[in-house]
């Protein structure tokens, strides 16, 4: 069986993806969208059901830019779309990439191999290491969001959220909505960081009022509804035998009082989805307050191999309609790039989005400095803390190893003797907290000692699925 | 000047286990190595302790087999090396498991040929036994229905390469070896009395003077040799691994197959690991191989080696690929390993080449001896065998 060669692979169709991909099927290119989930629309728009008008921090008008993407999106013709599909990893050939993508049904994989590749696999939770929070019912906001979001369902009865990003104000209120209780709403920097970071960025809070005036909206209505909101107060350990009976609440460094809840929310921020283009040898660069590796993009949103495109949250979590403007100009780039429009028209193409794309990156920078969640989140581990939850690893073990002869100092180095970053989740669950551990002792940037080597493949997939993609 | 009895490059299983070996016996060591302990093929490779002649060594004719053969010696000495590994150490977390091995046959061809390694192994005084698809899968439930046969060595197990490197280092250490990691060779000047080496160590040359150095330095071991002037003919070649969830124990055994490659086994962690000898794609620079960069996944070997591992052990099939990984080991133009005195090159050693994982302890020792001046005891014939003299041609032209 011989597989067509796509002018252009996309993997994720989130807003970033859908910009590009109508760009490239635009330019009369042959484009292949792969996603594991069902439908277009990324993390931003899961369907279904998707008529749903869920609060965002985005306003009324930002969504509404969204879902008409989306609707154009999912009328392209010619867009290959493979819907529950896990791209496990691509490898380089000589005419392009080779995709090994395997059905989430675990049926057998496949190869799908396209000339270009743009990478557009949005963002994730970023995870903190706090006592207790492996146990089940502690969550991250994605995770439940995506009840809330997808399935119109409360996955508990009492929430206590905690993080530093604002994202939870809307969070708080998409859970009262649906009829779930939040017991307390904490933001664990203090009223005075919140503050300096708005000055700091006076003039995009100026520019962005609208997302504010969302965010105050929802502050209002949580305030109604009862739900109790302090600031540089937060949830400093997690307590219960098999599942969360409670949550500690307080200021780091103090024993906090205990308030009883069933579900435990965490919401420090969000870390780019890098590992395809880092496995492929692309730079990314440290990001400073939440950690994680942004996918490094030239101006046409080319990543520093040949072929590779990024963008949307892979090159950095800038919001959706930022991401939406960014897979818009690596569509036009790649069309500009496959000599089906020449360099003036892509300019011109790409002038409109480059300059919205300057004014969202703004509000993202506001958004980035009020949630910073740096001042606390490295407070809350003790040293019986696990902070590789795959692999039950902690923090203690972590200290114990970077010890003795030869004492490992990258982070490669110290997953081979203590299993941190060797389980399911390929790392990117403790790899931010293993590098800060390593550049507390070393004194060297994470930056500098680098992460876990990226490997094939990004997300777990049963070895007959793979074993099939040869199929000869 | 700094100055030590024996200057060891490379932190991988063999100078680790040299370090050691000499430290013990009252030598006093510096151990160098450009990255960090463990990183190279020691750290990467797939912990097989194989004792079977491989079927990389059936695969080219009759003599080279016949040559393999006779390093069976060397695969018994191993066998107890590795049996008292963990005393030795005084360490139980190496993960030292040597419950059997078996290299499996399904087709007609790979039946013959099992029965042609059995009959040389036999030969060697190595106590593997012919069995059939019902005894196989007598001793291994988990084998496929069609697996007609099987040759099973008491012995064969695995040992965990995240581990052993390290406790090595740690007993060096305790006997007075001295490391010096993120420290590079910058070259090696045959003296009266031994060596000078000068070594970089962030941005500075040190000069350290040895009475003998060891060539550790694995797939890096030509480039150090062309310090030292002399040819040791050791190419790299790109491998890579598979490895699965952690699941329960199932699969108490080496698995191997003799006719595709495979070498299958679960970890003490739970994990299956699985490789066999597939090929990665090598870095390729400006003017030849780059081993600075990691070799890259071949999505042919991806696929075809866990086929062959679900083909050869069903269940595996359903089990979850967490990570491929790819590493360098390497090979000698006979596929011997190449181990003992540089000939001509007084005070310099060199070990390096095959399957230094299984052999690794084994060779350390013996060229320990050697460098001490002892005899290699048991391991005098075998040694003989894999010794740099039989390509003393190579450097009877250079000055
Ligand atoms: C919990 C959460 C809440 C958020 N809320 C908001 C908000 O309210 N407002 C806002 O502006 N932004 C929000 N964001 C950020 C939001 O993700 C982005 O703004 C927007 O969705 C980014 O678009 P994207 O195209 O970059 O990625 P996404 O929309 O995330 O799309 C990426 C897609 O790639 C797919 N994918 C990733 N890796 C693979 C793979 N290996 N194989 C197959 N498919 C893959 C995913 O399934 C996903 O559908 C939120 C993010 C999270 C995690
Ligand atoms: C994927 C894979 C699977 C394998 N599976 C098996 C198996 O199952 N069983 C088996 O027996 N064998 C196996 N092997 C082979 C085995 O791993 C190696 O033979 C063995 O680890 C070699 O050990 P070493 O110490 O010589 O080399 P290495 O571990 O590579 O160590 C050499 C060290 O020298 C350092 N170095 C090099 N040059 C310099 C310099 N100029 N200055 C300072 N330091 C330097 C390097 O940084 C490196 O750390 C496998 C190999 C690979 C790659």
């Amino acid at each position: 069986m011989s597989e067509p060669c796509y002018d252009l692979a996309i993997v994720g169709g989130g807003p970033a993806g859908q910009a590009a991909a109508e760009q490239a099927v635009g330019a009369g290119l042959s484009v292949v969208m792969l996603d594991e989930q069902a439908r277009m629309g990324g993390q931003i728009l899961r369907q279904p059901p998707y008529e749903m008008t869920v609060a965002s921090w985005l306003d009324a008008r930002g969504y509404r830019a969204l879902k008409r993407q989306l609707a154009r999106a999912e009328a392209l013709p010619g867009l290959t779309f493979l819907g529950r599909t896990s791209v496990a990893g691509v490898l380089r050939e000589a005419a392009g990439f080779a995709l090994i993508a395997v059905p989430t049904d675990s049926a057998p994989g496949r190869r799908v191999a396209a000339r270009r590749l743009l990478v557009a696999a949005g963002c994730y939770d970023l995870p903190v290491p706090l006592p207790g929070w492996t146990l089940p019912g502690v969550m991250s906001a994605g995770a439940i969001q995506a009840f809330v979001k997808s399935q119109r369902l409360v996955p508990g009865e009492r929430f206590v959220l905690a993080g530093t990003h604002p994202l939870q104000l809307i969070l708080a209120d998409q859970l009262v909505a649906a009829g779930g209780t939040v017991a307390a709403l904490l933001f664990a920097q203090t009223p005075g960081a919140v503050a300096h970071a708005l000055a700091g960025h006076a003039g995009a809070a100026l520019r962005h009022a609208a997302p504010l005036a969302a965010a105050a909206a929802s502050y209002a209505r949580l305030r109604r509804a009862g739900v109790p909101i302090q600031f540089g107060r937060t949830v400093l350990a997690v307590e219960g035998r098999d599942e969360v009976v409670a949550a500690r609440v307080g200021v780091p460094g103090e024993a906090g009082e205990a308030i009883a809840c069933d579900r435990v929310g965490l919401c420090y921020g969000f870390l780019p989805q890098a590992d395809l283009p880092r496995s492929l040898g692309a730079t990314a660069r440290w990001v400073e307050r939440t950690g994680g590796w942004a996918t490094v993009a030239d101006a046409w949103q080319r990543g520093d191999v040949p072929g590779l495109y990024v963008a949307g949250e892979t090159t950095g979590v800038a919001g959706a309609p930022a991401a939406l403007e960014e897979g818009r100009i690596a569509g036009i780039a790649v069309a500009r790039d496959a000599g089906r429009i020449d360099a003036a028209a892509a300019g011109r193409a790409a002038a409109e989005p480059r300059r919205r794309l300057a004014h969202l990156r703004g509000f993202a920078a506001l958004l980035d400095a009020v949630a910073d969640p740096r001042a606390v989140m490295t407070r809350l581990a003790g040293d019986d803390t696990i902070v590789c939850r795959c692999e039950d690893v902690t923090r203690a073990q972590l200290l114990a190893a970077a010890e003795g002869v030869a004492a490992p100092s990258d982070a490669s180095a110290l997953k081979l003797v203590t299993r941190a970053g060797m389980g399911l989740c390929q790392g990117r669950g403790c790899e931010a907290a293993v590098l800060r551990l390593l550049a507390e002792r070393t004194g060297v940037g994470p930056e500098a000692i680098g992460g876990f080597t990226p490997r094939f493949p990004v997300r777990p997939v049963p070895i007959a699925s793979v074993g099939e993609v040869g199929g000869r | 000047m700094d100055a030590a009895d024996v200057l060891i490059i490379g932190g991988g299983l063999i100078g680790c286990a040299a370090a050691w070996h000499l430290a013990r016996a009252g030598t006093d060591v510096l151990l160098i190595e450009r990255g960090e302990l463990n990183a190279g093929a020691s750290g990467q490779n797939a912990g097989s302790l194989h004792f079977q002649i491989e079927r990389r060594f059936l695969e080219h004719g009759e003599a080279l087999a016949d040559q393999a053969a006779r390093t069976v010696a060397l695969s018994r000495l191993a066998v107890s090396e590795w049996r008292d590994l963990p005393a030795a150490l005084g360490d139980d977390r190496l993960d030292v498991a040597m419950h059997g091995g078996l290299m499996v046959a399904q087709s007609d061809d790979e039946l013959r040929l099992l029965e042609r390694k059995a009959a040389l192994e036999a030969r060697w005084g190595l106590p593997t036994r012919l069995i059939d698809g019902a005894e196989a899968r007598a001793i291994a439930p988990y084998l496929a229905d069609d697996v007609r046969a099987a040759s099973f060595l008491a012995d064969e197990g695995h040992a965990n390469p995240r581990l052993v490197t390290r406790a090595l280092a740690e007993a060096a250490a305790s006997a007075g070896a001295r490391f010096a990691p993120q420290t590079v060779l910058r070259a090696l000047v045959p003296v009266s009395g031994g060596w000078r080496v000068t070594l970089r160590r962030g941005a500075a040359d040190v000069e350290v003077a040895a009475a003998s150095v060891l060539i550790a330095a694995g797939a890096w071991t030509m480039a150090v040799g062309a310090l030292a002037g002399v040819h040791l003919p050791v190419f790299p070649i790109g491998l890579q691994m598979n490895v699965t969830e952690r699941v329960a124990p199932f699969l108490p055994h080496l698995v191997q197959h003799v006719g595709r490659r495979l070498s299958m086994k679960q970890a003490h962690d739970g994990n299956v690991l699985i490789g066999g000898g597939w090929p990665s794609r090598l870095a390729r620079g400006e003017d030849g191989f780059d081993l600075a960069r990691a070799p890259t996944v071949l999505v042919d070997s991806l696929t075809g080696n866990l086929a062959v591992a679900a083909a050869t052990v069903p269940r595996v099939g359903a089990l979850n690929l967490i990570r491929t990984w790819t590493g360098v080991v390497a090979i000698t133009a006979d596929q011997l390993p190449l181990a003992g005195a540089v000939p001509g090159r007084p005070g310099l050693f060199v070990i390096a080449g095959g399957s230094g994982f299984t052999l690794g302890p084994t060779l350390a020792r013996a060229v320990s001896a050697e460098m001490l001046g002892r005899s290699a005891g048991d391991a005098a014939e075998a040694m003989a065998l894999v010794a740099p003299a039989r390509f003393a041609h190579l450097n009877a032209m250079l000055a």
